[in-house]
Formats: C-alpha cells, structure tokens, sequence
C-alpha cells in the first residue's frame, strides 16, 4: 500500500476499510488486483465545472448559478493536518493577538499578506518560493522558524509543503482566533453592585446594573397569571390548576411570588418527575434502548428521581454519577455498542466526553480523535482523563489510529490536585470525583448554573450551553449563581429559588423579532421557551384527565415515611419443609402465579432470604438479597401487568449449611387505589429445576416436579429481621392516591418522539426552539392526541357543562391560567354553541391547545 | 409605516426558514469562501430499499447456478437463480426479474459497491452507515441522506414534505431504537426530518383531518383557532419571533392538509389498472405512492421492503425460496414507477435508486478473512435440506446498485466481482461515502457542504472527502 494511504484520517481509513475486502481479494483468477488507488483514480476527476452557490435554509431552491470551482488532485486535510501543524508550531507568535514580526496566520489573507518584511508568506501553488517554508526549512538559527524550539519534525513539513503547492485551500469561515474566553479556574468574587429601587436579590443587583449599562429599561414584572403559570411549568413542569390561579391572584401579600416559588419547589414528587427528564437528557438514560442491540444501557432511574426528590446535594449527585454505587453506575458505563467502534467511542472515551460536556461544559468531542482545533483540549487530556476510568491500560489512537503511546490516568485541573494513576480504577474515580466537586473547581458549578438560567431564561448567560468556552454576557452574573449554589450547601433547588425569586426571571417576556445573534445579545426578560414534549404531553393529559395509569420508570412517587403504618407485613418465611432443613449450598426454585384485576400504579417488592435469593416478575430479573437480616426493597410497578403474572424466585443456602428460608412480598396499588399483596405463604410451589437467565422455563424445560412450598414452623428463628422488614413494608406501600403520572415517566410515544423527545444516544443539552410543519401536521391529526382531545371533551362537558361560557372559561383558566377576553369568549360561544356537545368541547380544548399562548412558557 | 405585526406577518408570508434556524449553522455562509455546489443534474431522489441485505449473486449480478439438489455441493454454486438477458446487450440478471430487465437499458448498474463488516453484522448499524454516510455511534446525531437534501435543497413544492420515508415500522418490529437512530434529520433537527409514512395504502390519513372527523368539522376548529389567535390579547405582547414561527408552521400544515398535492398521497386516485401494475404489496403500493410524490414535488423518498429482523431480505435459512418471493415482490413496481417516470418526462431529473445495506454469500460471513461472527447455521459444504439453499450470510465486499435518471448513464455497467468466490469487487469499488458523494453531486449538492454543530465541522460526506463516481454520470 502506498504509504500516504496510512495517513490517519478517518475518512482515509473508513475508506480502506471499505476497500480492504477487494483489496485481499483480488488474487481471484484472472482479474486485476484492485486496491484503494482504484478508488483514488476515481477521485482524481475533478468536480464538476459549474457550480453555484449555497444559500442555507429550505429556500435554497432559488440558488444562482455563479462559479466555477477545481479541487486539488490529493487533498491534503486542512481541518485535521494543516491546523494542528500551524497551531503547535506557530501558533504561539503568530496566531489571535500575537503577531511577532507583523505576521499573523489567522486568516489565508493575513497569511498571503506576510510580516513586516513585505515578503508574501506563502505563495498559493508554489512551495519553493514561499517564505513559510524557507523559513521553516532554513539551516540558519537567526531564519530558522520556530525561532525557539526544535524544528518542525520532516512530516510536518512535507504536509504544509503539499498543502501551499495545492494552492494552501483553507477552511471556509475558518480563522485561528486568539485564545478563546475562558472562565478562571475558581470562582470570582462577586461584588455586588447597590440594589435600585429596593431590588435586593442579588440577581437583580447585578442584571440591574447590566441593564442601565445597555441603556436598556429595566422590564415591568409579568401579571399573576403569567407569573403562576410560568413558574408552576418551570420549577415542576405542570400547568397550575384553576383554584390555584385563582388563590394567587387574589393573594394581597407582597411576598406570594418568592412563597409560590417556594411551594412548588417542596413539592418532591413534582419537582422530581419533571427535572427527571432534563437529568435523563443529560445523563442519556431511558427506559428503552439503546445500544445496538438493547441491552447496552443500564438505567439509573430509581437513584436519579430519589436523587431529585431528596434534593441530593449537587457534588454528592455529581460524586455518586462518578464514582457509583451499582444504582447509579449507568451513567459512567455508557452504552456498550456491538461489533467494532471508532476509538473514539470506546467506553472509556465516552465516559470522558460524557463528564466532560455534562458537568464541566468542556467538549471533548472533537479531542477525541485529535487535538481540538477549535478549542484548547488536547487528545492526551481526553485520553488521561478516559483512562481514570478505565479497567485495562488505555493506548491513544489519534484518528482511530493507534499512536503507540500510552494514556495516563490524569484530569485536566491538575492544580486542584491530580490522580494517583498507581491506584485501581475505582479509587482513581473516587479522587477525580473528589476533584471535580471541590469548591475550587468553579467549571462544575458555572455549568450547572449556567444550564438552570438557560432553562429559565431561555438563553444562556454562556450561550450555546454546550461548552464555557464562550464569553458570558455578565460574567458577575454567572459567578455569582455558581457561588450561591456552592455556598448554599449545592443545594440545586435553592439556586432554582434565587433565581425564580428575582425580578429578572418576574420580568414580562420581551417581543423580539429574531434569534440574537452572537455577542449582540442583551437581557430584557426571560425569552418565551417552547414547552418540551413531556410538559406539552402533560398538560394535555392534565386538561383531558388522560394520563396513563402507570409509569414505566420504576420510581417512588410518594413520601416513605408518611404511609399509614397499621400495613404491617403478611408474608411468612417458607420453605421446602417445615423445620426448614436444608442442605449446604441447596439450590430451590420458587414460584407463584397471580391475577391483577387493574394496572398496579405502584408496586415495590421487599425480600429477605437465608441465604440468598433473586427474584424475577414475568421473566425480568428484579431484585436480589443476600443478608436476611437486611431485607432488599425494589419498585417493580412497569414489570407488574394487568391479569396474570408470575413470580419466580432462586433461593440458595449457604455452603455452611443450617436452616433456609424466604421472606417476599409484594405491594400493589391498583388503579381503583385498593390493595393487593402478594406473599410469601403455602400457596407458594418450588422445584430443584433451574430456571434460565432470565427466570424463565423455556418450553420443552418447564418443571413437571412443582411442590407445594410449606411455611416454616419456627418463624421466630429470624425474629430479629422482623422489624427492618415490617418497615421496608411500610416503605413498599403506596398512599391510595398518587399523583397523574407523568410524561417523563413513560417512554417516549410517537408524538413525543415527533416533539423533540430524544432517543439520548447522545447527550443532549437543549430540545429544539421551534414548531415544525411535520409536527404541526401531527398536532392537527395524530391518532393519539386526536383520542386524547376527545375523551377531554366529554370529560370537560361532564364536568363543567352544559353552559357553554363555563366550559369556556375552565378551559381557559386551566390551560393558559387566565379567562377568555370578551372577544374569545365570542369565538368560544360559536364553536360551542349553545348546547355544548362533546365534539364541539373538543375542538374548542384543541384550539386552545394550539394557541402559541399555550404552546409556550412565557 | 407598519406595525410591528405587520411587519413580522410580511416575513411570516415570506417563507423565511432561515430566521427560524437554530444551530447548527452551515459554515461559510457569513464569512469567507462559500460553499460551492455543482450543478444539480437531478430535482428529486427515489431510494428503493432492499433492506436486510440483498444478495447481489441471486438479483444484479448472477453467477454460476445450479439448481437445488440433495448433496449439492455448496462450492459449486454461486446463484441460486439462472441469469436472464436484459435489455443491455450482454448484460444479464437474475431470473425472477423480467420487467426490471426489460428497462435495464435506461439504468446504470454498478457491481461494486463495497462496504466495511464493522467487525460484526448488525444491519440497523449498517443501515446507519449507508443512510447517513457515518458508522455509528457518533458523538452527535447524524443527519440520513434526506435530511441532508431537505436541509439544503428544500422541498420541490412548498406544501410538500421534502423528505418522506414510505414503508418501514418504527415500532413493534424489531430493533426499533436502532431504525429510529437514523431515521431522522439529527442535529438539523425534525424540520427536516423525515415524514413516515409506513403504510402506503394509509398514506392518505396522514394528511385527512383525524379520524371520525369530517373536512367540515376539520375546516371549523382550524379556523376557530384562527380566530382565537387574532382575538388573543396575549398576542401584542409576546414575542412575535417566537409566536409567528409557531404560527407559521400551524399554517403551513393545514396549507398541506387543505391544498391539492395532498391528493398525492391517496394512491387509490389512481386508475385501477395502475394500481394493479404496482400492487405486489406494502412496497409495490410504495413505488406507486412515491411516483406520485414525487409528481407532486417531493424532494427525497425512500421506499422500503422493510426492515424486521430475519424477514424479508434477511434471508438466515430458506433464503432462495424467500428471495424468489422478493422478486416478484419488486419487479413488476419498479419497472412500473421507472417507465411511468420517463413517460412523464421526469427520469431525466429524478435519480431512482435500488440499493441495500450490503450483499449476501452461501459461505463467506462479512468479507474475506474477517472475524466477523458467522450468523448462519447452513452448511458450507453439501446442502441436504432445500431450507439450507440460498444466501445466508452477510456479504460486505461486493454488492449492486441500480441507479436509474438522474443524470446517469442509461444502458452501463460500471464496477465489477470475481466470478469465482470470494465474490469481491475486483473492478472500481464504490464506498458507501463515494456514492452518496454521487448522489449529493446528482442533486446539486457538494460532498463538502458542512455545517458546525457543537463546534465542529459535520460534512455531508465523511470529513468532506467524499468524491462523486463522475463516470457515471452521462
């Protein structure tokens, strides 16, 4: 092969890999042995000759037909050779604000232009005349470039060599720029400018001053109705009901926003199920795929939404994501693809990416292949810092190549304190999370709150959110949100409470005409925000009453220590035989089946067993316990279904041997709010068979031995787990009502998918800003929501007809929190006419669903 | 002077996609050097997919047959169909095929598109790559070949959906989350997605009001909503950028839901004996459905067989019974919608593609040499059970793809395979990058259109390097 063929771009090498089957191949009789130079022969034809313009966007179709264009023969790679090459060498002196000589290489003209001395620095198809070159070649120290240092190493210099004799093409819009902004390491003191007007919050002191400092007015604060409706769709992603609207309207005191506020920020269960999803984003977990083929995911669903819902303090969510426990592990694990992946996607890497973009707004993607060429992150930095993580030692592979040298386990704010690389995995992600969630390392704390303004606000105060490395509009602004989340315990929903309680976030959405562009951006009030699918699917359901009966995330969704506690437990400790005999290492299977007359909207299991046990429910492995002095607990309510179900449990004893013996049971609550348990007794069978993997009896191995199971006599010989046990019970047992279950907790339907909902094989930082047609499309015909808008109708009807300006006015005030105006009630009054039907209730919930006033949080 | 309203509501009329636009951003478009492209030789694509992997030796590229026998002895054949002429002088296919044959010689088939094994057979993976030109997992998500041609060409049409996906299950079939993966404009996000349409016949319901619902009734909440929006007292004081855009793609739905083009998507419009010419199935119904598509100023349709694990041309064991069933599945469609285009006129500006995710072998899983995990249980020697003769394993090393229009060559053959096994492209192999470089090259695109998405540079092809096969091109 020749040996430019092993250059390492992934482009190259995809192609020889593509080729490499003809390539082996070719010794087949009687052809001509082909190779990747048949596809290179290919390539050499040039482009067409005419050519045109491109204009972005659907309009393109207008396009001009203007230019004609030659592409070189080899092409060298611009992006990936030429730049680092400059960047490394010369960047130093020459590129952004340094211009040593007068020379600068931050643009092809800036390089064509040349230095003080007049002379062109490089001279497109001609390397031999090229300064650049002459001086990078010259044997002379006083010519000889870089002036200090070694030279460029030979491949170096036949790459920028090959690239100016092909006319030194260079990336459209590309410019080397001076360093980009970068936040200090730690965090800035803040002064505080004086509060104006008795606007103390902090966050007005500085958004004040910006303000006057723009010449900008500062913006009235929004009514009541926005105000409830705002924060309610903020802080816990429902649409706030229309007593409650109502109550807060006529509240007198002063101080009912910062007390709203604070209301629906101790609603534990809202606030998690909705902060779920912007955490599941991040995080890429789901209650589905994905990973070709399923499988290659783990869930931390459990952990994370009792994360939210105990207000977990930030570094301790961060240090649990990090160095995690089995619940939380998933995060760290990524998705195992199969077959063969780039380098770059290799477990370790992703686990860098993942840290990287998620908790420091550091993007390691492009690191990953090759030093960042548009960002400061070297390969090595991406490398060290996958390697903490990584179980095997871990060999760099520039481009999917591999370089030969080795990674060492290091991150990448080593003045806050490195890794000990000598340590196992494990301990080395215990330090890094130590590291990361130091108070000194302000990354962490600026990321986060630069993504809650972002979701509050609209914009970033960084913006885009992916990384830092953009100049924020206030950089006081910024530091002072990471401080206050710092300083107050990282304690998240306090930051969301500072932030919702100033005037800034009160303030009425400013009318604006286009996207703010770039660095002209100025703060004049929250910008309206799209409502994500899951808050628009939730308020749909709210209004129509049609949420489904349970959720598909195994979650608790109510408060564990409140459950009435005369619940005590029902299940008796069974076994084989009655005197519990058993011998060292016995291995038995139980089993029971079961009818569910409804769904079970919650259902957790708690199983204690001597020695050990794992339970399955209807072929997926649930939960097992190895101590039966410590009962286990696991929700189980998506594995549950309505009608039959079985259970099945593996139970062993000890390789000590002595008595053996279960303990199970399962609380149910079903739809109708009654109780169903499901407990270890003599209704119970067992068999010596062994079931497959995943708790099953495959067709032709289902046990024909089954034996009644027998309750153990002497139930007291594990008295001393009778209380922890009881009070797992307890734990187990939902209130009679929960609350609708939520969008976020189901998977993704169609329409949701349609909405914006990813499939979060990637991190994903923001959901998409606008209405599509194809998804306008659905809005006025999907099945589903078509359905759900139906069944709302006669529920509406039901409830608040026949009148029709009743039903107008509840339709109103529960979807946008105000009344209808005379105008709409008009418009409302002729589509419902005087006898409201349910069709006719339907369209008029579907017209209002529709309205840009609904569709947005403003 | 206007109001502001006015004012917004002259832009809103405008069409003006790119004020919507969030990022990315298509690089060069400000500053520096634009993006040029060549000269589209196509206004419309048609990709017909053979999705699970269509064995090249039994439809383009027919080699040494021999019939099923016990005790075959699988090294001495190859097809497992006899080769039929074609209207190419010389050039034959798979017997199975006669109406395809019969238009051969308005088509350009290439017999040596190659791809990788990714070290192991998934097809949603490899679907992946030849619908996005990137082999999964990426760190962003990757736009498929429509998005691209909806993101910078556009609708044709602008009532019609530029990219739309006929055929293919998104749920309940096996290996959704992975279809899902890159059935989808990725980073450009759903504006340019596709619409899918998974069941031709149905396709009329996705532009019909919902169900149970009469035009009338339909027509009466739209505008009711109208009403309500103009009436609304929120609406001088919210943000006019945020709530026209969300207005604008309202209007332009329900201008798709009340305009004629949405009669393109009802195929029983057409006369009965048409109908009958393409109706071979859920896929005949889908050429007939894109032909009028495409009539109708579609931009990019995909027809598919349809993807499910282990049917259709994922042919693990009964692979020449299942294939003979597939044949007459496609032929008669094919040439139908290949004929009614150029009688219309319209061959000439719509590139028609067969292509699949790769090719299949009796014996070689992958490509030569790889260790790719044999996935078959057919014996490699001597076949006793009919069941165990046809295709079975997966073949990356030399496939085909019939293109026909737009653009190309009519009546040539480009690329070729050895004729003894392994059956590897032994002339000009074709990547999955350079084709799509081809066809982006047919529809007026450069292979090196990139746009910036978290920073980096994302091309239309891998790293921009994709290069269009220029001989095939008339």
């Amino acid at each position: 092969m020749k040996p430019q063929a092993n250059r390492g771009s992934r482009c190259e090498q995809a192609q020889r890999r593509e080729a490499w089957g003809a390539a082996r191949n070719g010794a087949a009789p009687n052809v001509s042995r082909p190779t990747a130079d048949a596809v290179r022969l290919v390539r050499d034809h040039a482009e067409a000759a005419i050519a045109r313009t491109i204009r972005p966007g659907a309009s393109a179709w207008l396009l001009v037909i203007i230019a004609a264009l030659s592409t070189p023969a080899r092409g060298v790679d611009f992006a990936h050779e030429v730049v680092p090459i400059l960047r490394k060498h010369c960047g130093e002196c020459h590129t952004g604000d340094a211009r040593q000589g007068g020379f600068s290489l931050n643009t092809r003209e800036d390089l064509l232009t040349g230095g003080d001395s007049g002379t062109p620095g490089v001279v497109p198809g001609s390397s031999t005349t090229s300064e650049l070159m002459a001086r990078i070649t010259s044997d002379d120290p006083d010519d000889r470039m870089p002036s200090e240092g070694e030279p460029l190493p030979p491949d170096a210099i036949a790459v920028l060599k090959a690239w100016i004799d092909e006319q030194a093409p260079w990336e459209p819009g590309f410019a080397f720029k001076g360093t980009a902004w970068e936040p200090p390491l730690a965090l800035r003191e803040v002064v505080l400018p004086p509060a104006a007007d008795g606007r103390t919050n902090p966050v007005d002191r500085v958004v004040d001053a910006a303000l006057a400092a723009h010449g900008v007015p500062r913006p009235p604060r929004c009514d009541d109705r926005t105000f409830i409706r705002r924060a309610s769709l903020d802080l816990v992603g429902l649409l706030p009901g229309p007593d409650r609207v109502e109550a807060f309207v006529a509240d007198t005191d002063p101080g009912k926003h910062a007390r709203l506020v604070r209301d629906l920020l101790a609603d534990d269960v809202a606030y998690a199920d909705h902060w779920l999803t912007f955490w599941n984003d991040l995080l890429r977990n789901d209650y589905t795929g994905t990973g070709y083929i399923t499988g290659g995911r783990r869930q931390i669903t459990t952990w994370l939404h009792r994360a939210l819902a105990a207000n977990v303090p930030f570094d301790r969510f961060v240090r649990e994501l990090v160095s995690p426990a089995d619940e939380s592990r998933g995060f760290i694990d990524g998705i195992v693809w199969r077959g063969t992946v780039n380098a770059s996607q290799a477990v370790p890497i992703q686990f860098a990416q993942n840290v990287g973009q998620t908790f420091l707004g550091i993007n390691l993607k492009c690191a990953s292949c090759h030093d960042s060429f548009v960002d400061r992150w070297t390969l090595r930095q991406t490398y060290d810092l996958a390697a903490i993580a990584a179980e095997q030692p871990l060999e760099l592979a520039r481009c999917d190549k591999a370089t030969g040298v080795m990674a060492t386990p290091a991150w990448i704010f080593p003045n806050l304190g490195q890794i000990d690389a000598s340590l196992p995995s494990a301990a080395r992600l215990a330090q890094l999370a130590a590291l990361m969630t130091q108070p000194g390392n302000g990354w962490l704390s600026r990321t986060l709150a630069n993504r809650f303004w972002h979701r509050l606000m609209g914009r970033g105060i960084v913006h885009p959110v992916e990384s830092l490395r953009t100049q924020p509009w206030s950089e006081d602004l910024l530091d002072l949100l990471a401080g206050d989340l710092v300083s107050h315990g990282w304690d998240m929903r306090h930051l969301l409470e500072t932030i919702c309680t100033s005037e800034a976030y009160a303030a009425v959405t400013p009318a604006v005409e286009g996207l703010p562009r770039g660095g002209d951006y100025v703060f004049r009030g929250p910008l309206p925000r799209r409502m994500t699918a899951e808050q628009f699917t939730d308020a749909v359901w709210t209004l129509a009453g049609t949420a489904p009966a349970k959720p598909d995330a195994e979650v608790v969704r109510f408060d564990q220590d409140s459950t009435p506690s005369d619940l005590h437990p029902a299940a008796t400790w069974i076994w084989s035989n009655e005197a519990a005999e058993s011998p060292p290492e016995e291995s038995l299977t139980f089993s029971k089946d079961f009818e569910l007359p409804q769904p079970a909207v919650h259902a957790a299991v708690v199983l204690a067993a001597d020695n050990s046990a794992t339970l399955f429910i209807n072929g997926k492995s649930v939960v097992t316990g190895n101590d039966w002095q410590q009962p286990v607990m696991a929700v189980a309510t998506a594995d549950l279904k309505e009608g039959a179900n079985t259970v099945i449990v593996t139970a062993a004893n000890a390789a000590a041997g002595g008595p053996a013996a279960l303990r199970m049971e399962i609380r149910c609550r079903l739809a109708d709010g009654t109780m169903q348990s499901i407990v270890t007794d003599g209704s119970w069978k067992w068999t010596k068979a062994k079931p497959d993997a995943k708790g099953q009896f495959p067709k032709d191995t289902k046990p024909t031995d089954w034996a009644p199971a027998t309750v153990v006599a002497n139930q007291a010989t594990w008295a001393t787990a009778d209380a922890p046990f009881a009070a797992h019970v307890i734990a187990a047992t939902a209130p009679a009502s929960l609350p609708m279950v939520r969008a976020g907790l189901v998977k993704a339907t169609p329409l949701m998918a349609a909405l914006g909902r990813p499939n979060r094989d990637q991190v994903v930082t923001s959901r998409p800003s606008d209405l599509t047609t194809l998804e306008a499309i659905l809005l006025a015909n999907d099945r589903s929501l078509a359905d759900e808008i139906a069944k709302g109708g006669s529920r509406i009807l039901a409830k608040h007809g026949p009148d029709p300006d009743r039903v107008a006015s509840w339709i109103f005030t529960a979807a946008l929190s105000r009344p209808p105006t005379a105008d709409e009630a008009a418009v409302a009054r002729d589509l419902l006419g005087a006898a409201p039907t349910a069709e006719s209730v339907a369209d008029c919930l579907w017209s209002v669903v529709m309205l840009p006033e609904f569709q947005l949080v403003r | 002077m206007k109001s502001r309203r006015q004012f917004l509501e002259c832009l809103a009329a405008a069409a003006t996609t790119t004020l919507a636009l969030p990022e990315p951003r298509a690089r060069g478009s400000e500053q520096g050097p634009r993006i040029v492209h060549p000269a589209p030789r196509a206004d419309a694509m048609i990709v017909l997919w053979m999705a699970g992997g269509m064995a090249a030796p039994d439809t383009f590229d027919p080699k040494r047959y021999k019939p099923f026998e016990p005790g075959l002895a699988v090294a001495d054949v190859i097809s497992t169909f006899p080769a039929i002429p074609t209207a190419i002088d010389g050039v034959q296919i798979c017997n199975g095929l006669p109406e395809i044959a019969k238009v051969l010689d308005r088509a350009t088939l290439v017999r040596s598109h190659v791809q990788p094994d990714l070290g192991s057979i998934l097809h949603s993976r490899h679907q992946y790559h030849w619908h996005t030109g990137y082999v999964p997992p990426q760190t962003v998500a990757c736009p498929h070949i429509g998005a691209w041609m909806a993101r910078v060409l556009g609708p044709r049409n602008p009532v019609m959906p530029a990219f739309v996906n006929i055929g293919q299950r998104l749920e309940g079939v096996g290996e959704n989350e992975e279809i899902k993966a890159f059935t989808t404009a990725g980073f450009f996000g759903s504006e340019f997605g596709p619409m899918n349409l998974p069941y031709p016949e149905q396709a009329a319901l996705a532009v019909r009001p919902p169900e149970g619902m009469s035009a009338e009734r339909f027509a009466d909440r739209y505008a009711a909503m109208k009403r309500l929006t103009a009436a609304s007292a929120h609406r001088e004081f919210t943000s006019d950028f945020h709530q026209e855009s969300m207005l604008r793609s309202i209007d332009n739905a329900h201008r798709l839901l009340g305009a004629k083009e949405r009669e393109a998507f009802d195929i029983t419009r057409e006369p009965k004996e048409v109908q009958e010419r393409y109706d071979t199935g859920r896929f005949g119904r889908g050429c007939l459905l894109a032909r009028r598509l495409v009539e109708n100023g579609a931009r990019y349709v995909e027809v598919t067989t349809e993807y499910v694990p282990f049917v259709h041309w994922d042919t693990h064991e009964n692979g020449h019974e299942r294939v003979a069933a597939l044949h007459a599945e496609i032929d008669r469609p094919i040439a139908a919608l290949v004929r009614d285009l150029d009688e219309r006129g319209l061959l000439d500006r719509t590139l028609v593609v067969i292509a699949s995710e790769f090719s299949r072998d009796m014996i070689t899983e992958g490509q030569p040499g790889s260790d790719a995990k044999d996935q078959a249980s057919s014996p490699k020697d001597f076949l006793q059970l009919p069941a165990h003769y046809g295709q079975h394993r997966h073949f990356t090393a030399g496939s085909s793809v019939v293109l026909f229009g737009g653009g190309m060559k009519r009546g040539f053959v480009y690329g070729k395979t050895a004729d003894e096994r392994p059956c590897v492209a032994i002339e000009n192999p074709v990547s999955i990058t350079d084709l799509h470089a081809t066809f982006f090259t047919a529809m007026g695109i450069s292979p090196k259109t990139v746009f910036d998405i978290e920073d980096r540079p994302f091309y239309a092809t891998l790293d921009g390097k994709g290069r269009a096969v220029e001989s095939l091109f008339a």
